[in-house]
């Protein structure tokens, strides 16, 4: 019995490092899974999807009130600009996600009183113009997402005209 | 058995026996599981730094990019008032008032966290969709039958669960909404 002491403290300690692996690791393998399924519509580009119904599987628990444009970024060589166009809806906003799923940037019509929000996405070290918001980012990679709320489908169509004068593209 | 057979066999147990840990812990972990009130759960740090791992891991299985809860709280139910789960054979009849925010609504999601698919293609009622009277005191009919009035069907999908979002929430979103002031769910009945 006592021969196997030592390998069933092995075995604990590679039980619990291995399980707060795989709690750490998760966040960013998800994300890279979503970010990988939202790549195929292009990088540094915004992608304007319908409202979300059970078809919709590229993100968990879409909401199906929101019109949603994904852009997944990479900062890799150089800044990106995100300039989002007003909607003509009571609330829409811009949220900026790292690869670590930690939200590194937020704004809604309410703050930005109704006008376009034009930030800079940015590693630290990278120029970014003057008279552009730089958001500093600790990756090169994450996801700008654009949630406007629909109030009814037949607001849609205007709704889903307007956001098309969204930008995101490399600096 | 030989010693390195030895090692070999509980290191090997060992991996299994965390990783499976660790993954059944992130799966039966609702989205939002920081706070229980009655059959609703939620929490505040989503997408925060802050955000302790299981928290982290949890909501990007269950919730990638939710938003902040300045900007957005969510509550999420998974059961009835009676701690019961809810089922897609069942009918549910669900009520609430002001949910404290600029806006609200609540959507039905499989167990796969996605949208259930159904003929009628709803999947959520909002605050927008009631009249301003009607926002005070409202009524929603969770069904896999439709149903007069606001009506949320349920897809026949054997286990659902709720999410209640409410945006740009009072007080910044720093404290959970009361039991009181949240959706009671009761069951009212239960096909076959």
């Amino acid at each position: 019995m006592r021969r196997w002491i030592l390998p069933a403290a092995l075995g604990i300690a590679l039980a619990i490092l291995s399980g707060l692996f795989l709690l750490h690791a998760t966040p960013s393998f998800l994300m890279g899974v979503a970010m990988g399924r939202l790549d195929k519509a292009g990088v540094n580009l915004f992608a304007h999807g319908p409202l979300a119904s059970d078809k919709s599987r590229a993100i968990v628990r879409p909401s199906p009130d929101l019109a949603y444009s994904s852009c997944p970024f990479d900062l890799s060589k150089g800044p990106v600009l995100i300039d989002v166009a007003p909607a003509p809806a009571p609330y829409w906003s811009l949220s900026v996600f790292d690869r670590r799923t930690d939200v590194a940037f937020v704004r809604n019509n309410r703050d930005s009183r109704g006008g376009a929000i034009r930030i800079a996405l940015a590693r630290e070290g990278q120029q970014v113009p003057a008279g552009i918001e730089a958001v500093r980012l600790d990756d090169d990679r994450g996801i700008a997402l654009v949630r406007i709320l629909v109030e009814s489908k037949d607001r849609f169509a205007a709704i889903d005209k307007a956001r098309r004068a969204s930008v995101c593209r490399p600096l | 058995m030989k010693s390195w057979a030895r090692y070999l066999l509980c290191a090997v147990a060992g991996i299994v026996a965390g990783s499976g840990a660790a993954v059944w812990t992130v799966k039966s972990g609702g989205f939002g599981s920081q706070a229980r009130i009655g059959p609703w759960r939620t929490g505040t740090d989503f997408g925060s730094r802050d955000a302790g791992a299981y928290t982290r891991a949890v909501v990007a299985r269950n919730g990638l990019l939710a938003l902040p809860a300045r900007e957005a709280r969510y509550y999420t139910a998974a059961s009835d008032d009676e701690g019961r789960p809810l089922e897609g054979r069942c009918r549910y009849r669900i009520t609430g008032g002001a949910a404290g925010g600029a806006w609200w609504s609540l959507t039905l999601y499989g167990s796969d966290n996605f949208l259930v698919p159904n003929e009628a293609n709803i999947w959520s009622v909002g605050s927008a969709a009631l009249a301003p009277a009607e926002r005070k005191a409202w009524t929603i009919l969770a069904a896999p039958n439709r149903q007069p009035g606001h009506w949320l069907p349920t897809g026949g999908v054997e286990n659902f669960d709720l999410t209640l979002r409410v945006y740009l929430p009072e007080g910044g979103g720093a404290s959970n909404l009361s039991l009181e002031r949240l959706p009671r769910i009761a069951r009212q009945s239960c096909a076959g």
